[in-house]
This record gives structure tokens, sequence and C-alpha cells, in this order.
């Protein structure tokens, strides 16, 4: 039976006929967080699939590299992942320096690192604010936000823009702190960490809220491993894998925090609560390590001496950052030009949405707003 | 009112008019009277109230442009939305998306009826008021299938068939919060409830005895359920519906809809009142008649709005449930703690004919020790968070 | 098995009441903490535009006074949005500046222009209304009549009108480039030498 250029799929028990409908989730719908599609299969209110259509928001970014040269790429990448530039950033200028053998001044990498885990924070701040809000509660997403806000104003300080930093060049950072900046850390710091406890007893374990995230959509470690999930999403699910900690780059192994991993405290292990956990401490993580970096800085020079027209010699180059949503590939091939003959971007959100599919079946439809939510997927980086 | 107009026609201000004409006359100008001198004030201000109450719990000011303090907003947004043009899909099934709005205000709009503002201060004391109350209030669920349905949406469908299935699980567990009350006072009539109960607050039903204690906080559950406010606000999810049943109207029929909901929440609050928190009874503190109404009418009024207050404060506060969820908290912990109340307050009647003393003060005296706790854990969040203070409520 | 079950449901209510206690009470504790919420544009006590870092990307402005006509500007912007004539002019063997534009609804506020200016004549303001009604209009042109482009005088600056607008332009690219505390470090390190 053909509805509305729809392929029904008509079922008849006794004299009752019962038919699957066939919902457009998207592209422009409140929660899918950008322009996502879902064509979700459900039977009332229980989807028996959710098939995730991307590519609404597909920039050729990728494309983009190859026409405007390695420095004139790195505003780009700040549209990458524009919830969490930084990071982006930061695995451009890393993949560019590995290509063309350059060596960051150490106070510059002290720069990146302090840059990067205040836009961790940033991000995943508004991860968990959306997801509230996506249950249904309005008030600890604004009170994320305005936690973030005041990370934008530390960031805007730092380097000038709110939202697209373009903060790193390829040999280090484009300005050193401001003065006074190190103060001025601390003490949105110091007001903040006592703000994650009172998110905690204003939402984190209300029973509304556990009672919609406990043991739904859960991922298992081994499904999460061969679906290629990283970042929060996978260590949700109990696998401890941090590219900070195991192939440490930058500063990293010189520092010390922990990788949180999902325990499955009230529920399932990796499951959606334990998705949004991860990521509450690993703002704390986040804070541990700022802390560290603005003790340890070293005096000296931010950035290297690097041409104005780079031409690196011509072989490729991979490198991984820890992005908010997790292990960030970046991939460039040099023909010995001074543009890039290649470049190729690996998102955690990508990863992501290829599993929505088979954890969202036999859930209902409130509950594919909590999944998707809690992969913490952001459109642009999953079209790039 | 009636006793009112049965003197005015004895007194033979409608000489030379039939009865039946001079009754219909008055029932439009009180409707109209109450449509448009109290429900569309109310609703208006209450969505104004709402939106800053939120925000400040939200660290921002909400509408504080139009009027003083952004007074006026509601006006604002009345008129814009009816000059907005009313759109009506192509697909949808014209006269009943049309109707439905009427059908979901007509459900509030008649709760009005039986609402005692004060001891003479009610259009019709009837007296299956309270039966009454929860059979108009049905009649929203009506519009809201209507509109879910004929809008042609799927979103709005789903909206739709959720909303009947939460309203009519809902009315059972608030019948069942009512029925120790109609068991306490022996009759049906709002007025009989409220005359049965004292000025103070061990006089009121809320702190007859415990299950009454349950029984109010269950009714204010079951309403606020009934009334799709969140966290029961499934109907119209608007993160996962996108608006539900209203998805698809606009102008003037949207506006209906928020009005009803805004209505309601103070139809809720005055239920919850007159039931359980004494209504309009005041201390009989003079002998002329219209100072004693208007004061009591203003306690009712002052306690009726104390719980669209905490509506407000709660919907600030909580997730929305899953509309599995919803039914388990119906018919697995409502439904049966109602039983339970009403079996208890049935024995309580047999053993305490005359109430328990100790008990009622006892459970004022535990509602002021939770209201004390819960001043400490505000004053430890507002130690621990340090955040700069400012306590006046206009910005 | 049944036990637990009937202990489960009690659990369930004390867990639903406890929590959501407590997070009223952090709601109400909100009623006495000052909003957030700048009131932009009307209701500020200072203008934002003067509350903005001094690093904060704005609209872009030049400077034609010292503008060099190098074109370094122009080549480090990855989307084009400048552009720059700089013919020699015949007689006198002198650039001329004929035209410099900058589309203010391509520019994408990276910054990369103001970093390559060697005496600052591009540089970001702290403006940042651009709105407008029509693409057009939201091209800047900066050159109402041909100038002379500016060339650094070996002595010095001296002419009085060009020497403050050159200063201001330094300053701006050494405290991009430099800030404040390196400029005293360095002091420090220099007298420790000494």
């Amino acid at each position: 039976m053909s509805l509305a250029g729809y392929e029904v799929e008509v079922q008849r028990d006794g004299g009752l006929t019962t038919e699957e409908m066939t919902l457009n989730m998207g592209p422009q719908h409140p929660s899918t967080h950008g322009v996502l599609r879902f064509i979700v299969k459900a039977d009332g209110e229980v989807m028996r699939t959710a098939i995730p259509d991307i590519g609404y928001l597909h920039r050729s970014i990728e494309k983009i590299s190859e026409k405007v040269g390695y420095h004139g790429f790195m505003p780009y990448t700040d549209r990458v992942d524009y919830v969490s530039a930084m990071q982006c950033n930061q695995g451009w200028g890393m993949v560019c320096e590995r290509i063309a053998n350059i060596e960051v001044p150490r106070r510059g990498e002290f720069c990146r690192v302090i840059a990067c885990e205040l836009g961790r924070i940033a991000s995943h701040l508004l991860a968990v604010g959306a997801m509230v809000q996506d249950i249904g509660a309005y008030t600890p997403f604004l009170h994320a936000l305005r936690e973030r806000e005041k990370i934008n104003n530390l960031l805007e300080e730092l380097c000038g823009a709110r939202l697209t930093f373009n903060y790193m060049r390829i040999g280090g950072v484009a300005w050193d702190l401001p003065t006074g900046y190190p103060e001025t850390v601390t003490a949105f710091l110091d007001q903040f960490d006592p703000l994650i406890d009172e998110y905690h007893d204003l939402i984190s374990y209300n029973k509304v809220y556990v009672e919609r995230l406990a043991s739904v959509g859960v991922v298992s470690k081994e499904e999460a491993i061969n679906y290629n999930l990283v970042g929060p999403n996978l260590r949700a699910s109990g696998f401890k894998y941090d590219v900070r900690r195991d192939e440490p780059y930058s500063i990293y192994s010189e520092l010390e925090f922990d990788v949180p991993v999902g325990t499955g405290e009230v529920g399932t292990l990796g499951d959606c609560f334990d998705r949004y956990m991860v990521r509450m401490k690993e703002m704390r993580e986040s804070c541990k390590i700022v802390r560290q970096c603005l003790n340890m800085m070293p005096p000296g020079p931010v950035l290297a001496k690097v041409a104005r027209k780079l031409k690196p010699p011509s072989g490729d180059a991979y490198i991984r950052v820890e992005g908010s949503r997790g292990d960030m590939g970046w991939y460039v091939v040099s023909d010995g030009s001074e543009f890039p003959y290649r470049t190729k971007i690996r998102t955690g959100s990508f990863a992501a949405m290829s599993i929505v599919d088979k954890v969202s079946r036999g859930l209902m439809i409130a509950d594919l707003i909590a999944l998707i939510a809690s992969f913490d997927v952001v459109a642009p980086e999953v079209d790039r | 009112m009636q006793p009112f107009i049965d003197r005015l026609i004895a007194n033979g201000a409608f000489a030379g008019m039939p009865v039946e004409v001079v009754y219909a006359l008055m029932m439009i100008l009180f409707g109209v009277l109450v449509v448009f001198g109290f429900f569309l004030p109310i609703a208006g201000v209450t969505s104004w109230l709402e939106r800053r109450v939120w925000a400040r719990i939200q660290s921002r000011i909400g509408p504080n442009r139009v009027g003083p303090q952004g007074f006026l907003q509601w006006l604002a947004d009345g008129i814009k939305l009816l000059l907005k043009e009313d759109i009506v899909p192509d697909a949808a099934d014209r006269p009943l998306f049309l109707f439905a709005p009427y059908f979901v205000v007509w459900g509030i709009v008649a709760t009005f009826v039986v609402i005692p503002f004060s001891s003479s201060l009610i259009i019709a004391d009837m007296n299956v008021g309270i039966l009454y109350l929860t059979a108009v209030t049905a009649l929203v669920v009506v519009g809201v299938l209507m509109a879910g349905w004929a809008s042609n949406n799927k979103w709005s469908l789903i909206g739709g068939i959720r909303s009947a299935a939460q309203i009519i699980s809902y009315e059972i567990p608030a019948s069942l919060a009512l029925l120790p009350i109609v068991l306490l006072s022996g009759t049906l009539s709002t007025q009989g409830i409220i005359a049965a109960q004292g000025w103070a607050p061990w006089h009121w039903f809320a702190f007859h005895n415990p299950f009454t204690f349950i029984a109010a906080f269950m009714f204010y559950v079951a309403a606020l359920a009934e009334g799709n406010r969140t966290p029961f606000d499934i109907p119209e999810a608007e993160s996962e519906l996108v608006a539900g049943f209203c998805t698809e109207y606009s102008g003037f029929r949207y506006l209906l809809f928020f009005m009803a909901e805004w209505g309601n929440l103070y139809v809720i609050g005055a239920v919850a009142t007159l039931l359980f928190f004494g209504g309009w009874q005041v201390p009989a503190w003079t002998s002329n008649t219209v100072l004693l109404n208007i004061s009591q009418f203003g306690v009712f009024f002052l306690k009726s709005y104390f719980w669209v207050f905490i509506s407000m404060w709660v919907r600030a506060t909580l997730p929305r449930v899953r509309v599995d969820q919803l039914m388990i908290l119906c018919w697995k912990y409502l439904v049966p703690i109602g039983f339970m109340n009403l079996i208890g307050t049935a024995i309580w009647m047999v053993v305490w004919p005359q109430g328990n003393r100790v008990v009622q003060y006892g459970l004022v005296i535990l509602t002021v020790a939770v209201l004390v706790q819960f001043s400490r854990r505000v004053r430890f969040h507002l130690r621990r968070a340090r955040p700069e203070l400012y306590y006046s409520p206009a910005i | 098995m049944a036990k637990n079950d009937i202990a489960r449901y009690f659990k369930n209510i004390k867990d639903a009441v406890a929590t959501i206690f407590e997070g009223m009470t952090v709601t109400c504790s909100h009623f006495v903490r000052k909003p957030y919420t700048i009131q932009y544009p009307d209701r500020v006590p200072v203008r934002i535009q003067d509350t903005l870092p001094f690093r904060y990307r704005g609209i872009l402005e030049v400077d034609l006074e010292i503008c060099t006509g190098c074109l370094a500007c122009e080549r480090a912007c990855p989307i084009d949005c400048i552009v720059i004539d700089a013919p020699k002019d015949q007689k006198t063997k002198e650039m001329l500046l004929t035209r410099f534009d900058i589309d203010i609804a391509k520019c994408m506020y990276c910054g990369l222009c103001s970093e390559v200016c060697p005496t600052g004549s591009i540089h970001h303001t702290t403006e940042f209304e651009g709105a407008d009604f029509s693409l057009e209009s939201m091209i800047r042109r900066f050159v109402k009549a041909p100038v002379v482009a500016y060339k650094a005088k070996k002595e010095g600056e001296t002419d009085p009108v060009v020497a403050p607008i050159l200063e201001r332009g330094m300053r701006y690219i050494q405290e991009f480039a430099e800030p404040a505390d390196m400029k005293k470090l360095k002091a420090e390190q220099k007298s420790a030498a000494a």
C-alpha cells in the first residue's frame, strides 16, 4: 500500500488494521541540534527504526583546504565543530607541524592546552545543557549556558572571538595570554566548581531525569568498539580510552588527570545516563588540567617562526586529538606546493550517527531524543 | 448568583419579561463577565508572571519592556496573535480544525461556574459541584483530540492521542483525591465543602488526617497532569513533538489553546484551595457583608494563586516524564494511593468522627518543619555557589 | 522477590520526593540571585563596544595614512574579501591607492589580515553592528580619492598628522603579538642579565 509516496507496511491482525507510521524527524525539528534528519518508522510511540539522513550541512570544508593553503585554512577549522573549535584548531595546527617539521614553543603548547580545555568545558556544558533541555527541563539548560557564556568571555579576552576562535597558528598560538589572565581564569574555575555540584543537585539525580535516561539506549563495550564510537560516548560504555592519556600529544603526558568512564550507576553500563555523567566528570578534569597548566606555565615565545608561504615537503601526515566529541583525526597530503593536496577530517559525531539506527530499535520516540542528545551530535561535525 | 437574580425578579426589576428570558440574559451577562472580566486577564497575567518567574530562576530578566516591569506584555502578545493570519492547512479537516480550540476553552471556562470566590460570589452553587467540575474538565480532551486529528499532521496526531490517554487516565486519581474530601464534608457542593472547613490551617481538610494530607498532593499532581503542565506536558512536548496538537495552529486559535492552559492553571489552584486549603474562609472580623466578601475574595485569590505560582516553579525545575512512565505513575502509584486514602479516610471517620486535634496540629507542625528544612537547603545552596545576591523582584 | 519489589516501590516514591525537593531548593535559591542578562542595546551602563576586550575582532578598519599598499592583507585573506588596487603613478613614480574595499558581508573576522600588516593600518575595531539593507552597501570603500601609499621613513615618522596614527597602529601590532606581561618579562630578563 502506498500512502503519500511512501510504501507503508500494512499488518492485518484479526479485523483491525494497523499501519506503521513513517515520521520525518527533521531536518527542521527542535531537538535534532542543527539540520539532521531521522526517518522514523514508528508503531504508535514505539520506534521500529530511526535511520539518520545526513548531509544537510555539508560545506565541503575538506575541499576548501585545497584552495586556501595551510595558513588560510585555520579559520575554516573553526567551522568543523563550531561548539568546540579550539580542538579543531589544534588538530590542523598539529598536522601541519608534523608534515612541515615545526617545533612548537613550550609556552605555546601550554596556551593551546588551556584554550582547548576551556573549550572542552564550554562544549560539554552545551552538551549536557541541551540534553537536559531535550528531556524537558529548561532551567538547567540556561544555567549551563550562563556558565558557557562566562567561558566565552574568557576566550574572547584570549583570542578576540566567542565562537570561531582562530586562535592557533601553525607553530603555536597567535597571541600570548593577556595580562592578568591566569587570575581571571582561576576566579572563574573557583566559582564554577561548586556549580557542578549544584547542577547535580538540581537535575542529575532528579528521579524523573534518572528514569528517563537509565537503561535507555544501552551501547555495550563491544558494540561501542565495533561501531567505532570515540570520546565520551566510548568511555561511557566502560572502555577507558582517551587520546590525551593513551597517545599523549602536546604536553598532556606531563599533566595529571583522570579519564572518567561510565559506571552504570543508575542503570546499565553504557546507557544515556552514563554518557551524560562522563561529560559532567570530564568538566571537572578539564578544570584540573587548566589549573595545572596555569601553575606550570613557563615563560617564552608562543609562536615558532613559520614561513608565510608554507611549503611542506611532499608526503602525508595523520594526527589525532581528543576533541570534545572524541578522537578527531586530521590527515593531510602534501605535494610540495603551498596548498594541501588532500585533507581528511575524521570526527566523532559521524561515528556516533552510525550506531543510532541499531540502538534506537524498540525505543520510544521520546527516547530517541534523549539518545541523540546523549551522543552529543553536532550536525556540522557530522557533515563537515 | 441565582439567589441574587431571584431577588431582582421578585423586586420587579424585570417586570414584563418572561423569567426564562431573564435567566438566559443573565447567563450571557455572567458568561461575558467571567470570560472578559476574569478568565482573560487572569490567563494573560499568569502568562506574564510565569515568564518572569521562569526568567528569574534561569538567571534571566524576562519581559520587562511593555508597561511597568513588562506587566502589559500579555496584552501585546494577545493583540499580536489576534492580528496574525489564521492559517488552516489544506489537508486539514476544516470544520474540526476550526472548532477544536473552542472546545478546549469551553471546558476550562465552564469550571468557573462552580468556583466560589467568596461566601456569596459564585455563579451557581450546584449541589453536584464537584461532579460538574470533573465532568467539564474532561471536555478539554475532546478539543485536544479534535485538534490533533484535524491537523492531519503526524506530530499533532501523536500529541492528541497522548493527551487523550493522559487526561482520561488522570481523571481517575484526581477523582480519587477528591473523594476523601467529599466523604469528610458529606456534600458535593463547593460552597458546602468550604463551609465544612475553617479559617485556620488546622481546620483545613489538607491537615485533617494523614490521608487527606497525601490526597492534597496527589490531587495537585493529577491536576497538573490533566492540565498538560510540565512535568506532564507530553502532548505538546516541544522537544519531541515540535508543538504537539497545536503545531498547525496559528493566530487566534493558537492563542485560545494557550489561554486555556493558563486559565486552567488558575482553575487547578482554585480547586485545590477550595478542597484542601480552606477556600475563602476568613475569621469573622467584621459584620459588614461587603467588606467580609472582599476579604474572602482576597484570601481565596491569594491561596489559589499561590498554587499557580508553585506550578510555575515546578515547571522550571522538573524535566518531562516519558509517556509510559506517565501511565506508570498514574496506574501504579497514584491510583493505589488514592484508594488507600479513600479507605483510610473512611476508617478515620469511624474512629474519630470529630477529627483528631493532635494529628491536625501535628500535620501543620510537620509542614512548618518541612519549610524550615527547605529554607536551610536554600541557604546551603546560596552559600556554596556564592552568587551575587539581588533581592528585589523588579528589574 | 515480592518483598524487594515493595521495597523498591517505596524507595521510588521516597527518591522522587527527596530529589524533587532538592531540585526545588536550588531553583528557589535562584530567586535571590542576580540575573546574568545584559540588556543590549539600550539598557546597559556602558556601550557594549567599550566593554569588549582589546583583542576583540570586530569590523575591519583601515588607516589609509599609514597603508603601505603592500597587499599582504589581500594575500592573507582566505576568502578574498579585501580588494586593493595600487597602481604606480607614471609621473611621480609613487604608489597610488585607488581602491581599498572590504566586503563586510563576506568577512569572517579571522584576523589573518591584521596580523600580517606591517604598520597596523588594517585593524579590527570593537564595532560589531554591521547589519545593513543590501549586500552592496556592506562593501566598505575606504579610498574616496586616490591617495599616495605610505612609505616608511628611515629617520622615523615626523609628520604630525601621520605620526600619532602610526604610533597607534604599531601599538596595535605590538599588543597583539607581545602582550604587556611579556614586555615586563623581557625587561626583567634583561635587567637580570645585566
